[in-house]
């Protein structure tokens, strides 16, 4: 990908956590960002370890995008930090949760939602509408594993087709401290098709 | 000892990332992780020889590299090495470990009972017995082989650690 290529393709994943920062503030009612710290196109074997190669366990909620810019979009977090996710969400003080249990889940889940939508939907404001952009997400999947695991089962419907993966990431910061917590978006190939025809990337 | 490979790019002394092959003799470990994917072990145990191919996808379609992501390139990669490396085929045996369904929104035939059924065929195939699995299920796995002694240990997050 050329710096041009690469400029216009990030100034849609701007837009979108842009949106998600503002969603992720609201839903946490405290200040709280998303930005992009990755946007880059990897071989398959750097791509698996995008959320870490030391088989400490993360947590992530998985979506599946189709009808736009299709793909798999995930939440991904350390368990500190999602678990520091949860306690702000249920009004808990900070450290209180020790463990994924029921209610920890659905504070993650509902935080994949929200953000994970705002992000997507501010990414398909950004395509021409003659394209059809809307995105129409599954419900998030929450899973806690291996990273290269979590990773791996993302990449999978590319490997058929491309040797190299389109990957945008971002980083969290809640109140202006980053935590390991973030999106990470993979377009499959006609989410790719969408992208660039948006923005004259081939 | 870990040997590395003719072909170059298959031989890592961590864990074995996507697509690749590792194989060893006498000793050490050779180590993966899987979710979907396939952990596929071919082993002649009285020669100490072993191969660990981290298999992606149940066939190349025309694509041969790297051999290991394709099962169908896979085994007949890993016997190839094997054989360089002293082991004998009609001894080999066959431990898989992978194979699940991560996420539960994927639909059609899953990725992962894919894989390990293109494995299990080629592997009947080509005469070699599996003597051991630990496939299927929701979870990832984390995968390692003691050359020396063939047993293929299995860890996941929160649902226990196997020895096969």
């Amino acid at each position: 990908m050329t710096k041009r290529d690469h400029d216009r393709t990030a100034a849609l994943f701007h837009a979108g956590a842009a949106q998600a920062s503002r969603a992720l503030a609201a839903w946490l009612d405290r200040p709280a960002s998303v930005a992009v710290d990755r946007l880059a196109v990897l071989p398959l074997e750097e791509a698996v370890t995008l959320l870490g190669d030391d088989g400490e366990p993360i947590c992530g909620c998985a979506m599946q995008v189709s009808g736009g810019v299709s793909g798999v979009l995930v939440l991904a977090a350390s368990d500190p930090a999602g678990l520091m996710l949860a306690d702000v969400l249920l009004g808990r003080q900070v450290g209180t949760s020790a463990a994924w249990g029921d209610l920890e889940r659905s504070a993650m889940i509902e935080t994949a939602n929200i953000v994970g939508c705002g992000y997507l939907n501010a990414i398909a404001a950004g395509i021409p509408s003659e394209a059809d952009a809307g995105v129409l997400p599954t419900p998030p999947w929450f899973v806690r594993d291996f990273p290269a695991a979590v990773m791996e089962a993302v990449l999978v419907a590319n490997a058929a087709a491309s040797d190299t993966v389109l990957l945008a990431a971002t980083e969290f910061r809640i109140d202006g401290v980053p935590i390991r917590c973030g999106l990470v978006f993979v377009p499959d190939a006609a989410g790719l098709g969408l992208l660039g025809a948006a923005t004259g990337v081939e | 000892m870990t040997m590395p490979s003719e072909r170059g790019s298959i031989f890592h002394a961590g864990a074995l990332a996507i697509g690749q092959i590792g194989v060893a003799r006498d000793g050490g470990f050779l180590r993966t992780f899987v979710g979907s994917c396939v952990a596929v072990v071919i082993l002649d145990r009285r020669r100490r020889v072993a191969a660990l191919a981290h298999v992606m996808l149940p066939a190349g379609n025309g694509r041969v590299t790297p051999p290991g992501r394709y099962a169908d390139t896979a085994i007949p990669e890993m016997l190839r090495l094997l054989d360089e490396l002293g082991g004998e085929r009609s001894a080999c045996t066959a431990k898989l470990a992978g194979g699940a369904k991560m996420f539960a929104f994927a639909s059609g035939i899953p990725i992962g009972d894919q894989n390990v059924s293109a494995v299990e065929c080629l592997l009947a195939e080509a005469g070699i017995p599996i003597t051991a699995r630990a496939c299927g299920g929701e979870c990832g796995r984390r995968v390692s082989l003691e050359v020396a002694t063939g047993v293929m240990t299995v860890e996941t997050v929160g649902h226990g650690t196997e020895r096969l």
